[in-house]
């Protein structure tokens, strides 16, 4: 887990709470966690309003569904499992419209953008943003998780609900497919250009 | 796979790398990769794809996304304070507000709990928001005067944003005193077009099985489904096909194999199913279907 130590109340208290009926538990559960559930909603959907009503869907579900939480896992991979699926299906349903949203480029760029970080930093990430959405959102789930987040394979493969083998799978065809798209924020790009992967597989 | 005097190409490095290539081939690679420099090269490269990723700068929760979730997460707290007022029952029980009442009275752990209700309903009055139609029903609903006294207690630094809901911030809320409970019938708790919400749902209508499509979908409270905060475009042709009438249900579905909004309004005289094509805003009128609902439904 890439979190360092817990504050107290531990999660698994406040979630405990929670479903005793304290009605601000959640909520501190919550915000604590909710920037990085918000980066991988973002960067699973890649759109900001799918991921704002993907982050919300999966806050109303796990409110809703605190109490099937068991702890066989960290309060916050059970956390992280919600909002992978409510993007994934956000994704589903946005796949099953016509493409019709040009302004979301733009938008998404505003966002990105706008929380004034040094200027190379903010060119990578725009970078980086739009070569993931070359992949598809399996592949750029597990590469978001494992990746950018920093998460485990073993807990990688709880939040995808899927095996680690397939995390790992997802994760290596991600990397190979991200590969030509980012090589030149590496400052050494003569490799991938020589030798571009034949086809990227499908998972 | 690439013969042993062949180049490794990214996808079988990456799995290599990843440990998914083992035994007689893992060694194959291994072995190339010690004597050949391009290849070495690409491995060190998909080695700098995770680090740059791990490099690059997390997004920031932008305010109005935060200060809608704890819009979303008031009406929610208020909703498991009083599950029946945000869903709409088939059939209300004769005797149905005292059971409520007193159902109220075992269930909650703690006074505690009814302060953040009269902060989401305090939101409401502030001029409406997202996701908090569940509890922006009727004029019986939970607005009073300590409600508002509550949320101005509240009111934390967050900015408010045009059609955005005030943050109800957490925590510190006083006790408010518990607000005065309609107990209106589901049925004539509507939502207003100005604030409501959308219920996802995987039904495919088609015009010949909308009636009983309908149905189905209306026998089910909008709890059980995913809710989400309606997108600027959605609301404005909800607004405008609605007409000032009360909603229903909105749901976004599809029909006849496309994605669709189903808008259900009641004017008084009966209910109104709207099916609204994917292109409708509060500036197109993109409706591909209007029914009259039998009564009964």
């Amino acid at each position: 887990m890439p979190d360092l130590g817990q504050p107290w109340p531990s999660d698994q208290e406040l979630l405990r709470r929670h479903v005793a009926g304290d009605a601000e538990a959640f909520g501190e559960l919550f915000r604590r966690h909710r920037d990085r559930l918000w980066a991988v909603a973002l960067r699973t959907v890649c759109d900001p309003e799918e991921a704002a009503d993907a982050l919300q869907d999966a806050m109303v579900s796990a409110f809703r569904r605190a109490a099937d939480f068991r702890g066989e896992s960290a309060v916050t991979t059970w956390l992280h499992r919600i909002v992978v699926n409510a993007s994934l299906d956000r994704l589903r349903r946005r796949a099953a419209r016509p493409a019709s949203s040009t302004g979301d480029e733009q938008a998404f760029e505003a966002l990105v953008a706008q929380d004034g970080d040094p200027a190379r930093a903010a060119d990578t990430r725009l970078d980086v943003d739009a070569a993931l959405r070359i992949l598809p959102p399996q592949q750029r789930a597990a590469l978001v998780v494992v990746d950018m987040l920093g998460f485990s394979v073993a807990d990688a493969a709880a939040i995808l609900d899927t095996s680690p083998g397939t995390v790992k799978s997802r994760c290596a065809r991600a990397r190979a497919r991200l590969l030509p798209h980012v090589a030149h924020l590496q400052g050494n790009r003569s490799a991938a250009e020589s030798v571009q992967p034949a086809q990227g597989g499908d998972t | 796979m690439s013969a042993p005097v062949t180049h490794v190409d990214a996808d079988a490095l990456a799995e290599f790398r990843a440990g998914l290539v083992t035994g007689r081939r893992g060694a194959r690679i291994a072995a190339h990769l010690a004597g050949c420099d391009r290849c070495a090269a690409l491995d060190s490269e998909l080695a700098g794809v995770s680090a740059l990723l791990a490099s690059v700068p997390a997004p920031v929760l932008p305010d109005r996304v935060a200060q809608r979730l704890d819009a979303a997460l008031a009406a929610e707290v208020a909703r498991r304070d009083d599950p029946e007022r945000a869903g709409r029952e088939p059939s209300p029980e004769p005797g149905e507000p005292a059971r409520r009442a007193r159902h109220r009275g075992f269930r909650l752990p703690s006074l505690r709990v009814l302060a953040p209700v009269a902060a989401a309903a305090a939101v409401v009055l502030a001029g409406g928001g997202y996701g908090l139609s569940l509890i922006a029903q009727g004029p019986g609903s939970q607005a009073t005067a300590s409600a508002g006294s509550a949320a101005s207690a509240e009111s934390n630094a967050a900015k408010p944003v045009a059609g955005t809901a005030e943050p109800t911030g957490r925590a510190a809320a006083p006790l408010a005193s518990a607000p005065p409970h309609s107990g209106a019938s589901a049925r004539s708790e509507l939502m207003s077009p100005a604030n409501f919400t959308v219920v996802a749902s995987d039904t495919d209508f088609t015009k010949a099985t909308l009636d009983q499509d309908l149905a189905a979908e209306l026998r089910v409270s909008p709890a059980a489904g995913t809710q989400h905060a309606p997108s600027t475009q959605v609301r404005g042709c909800v607004q405008q096909v609605a007409d000032g009438a009360g909603l229903v249900r909105v749901l976004s579905a599809h029909y006849e194999g496309h994605p669709a909004t189903v808008i259900v309004t009641s004017t008084g005289h009966g209910e109104e199913a709207w099916v609204a094509g994917p292109d409708c805003s509060g500036t197109n009128r993109d409706v591909l279907f209007h029914t009259s609902l039998p009564p009964g439904i």
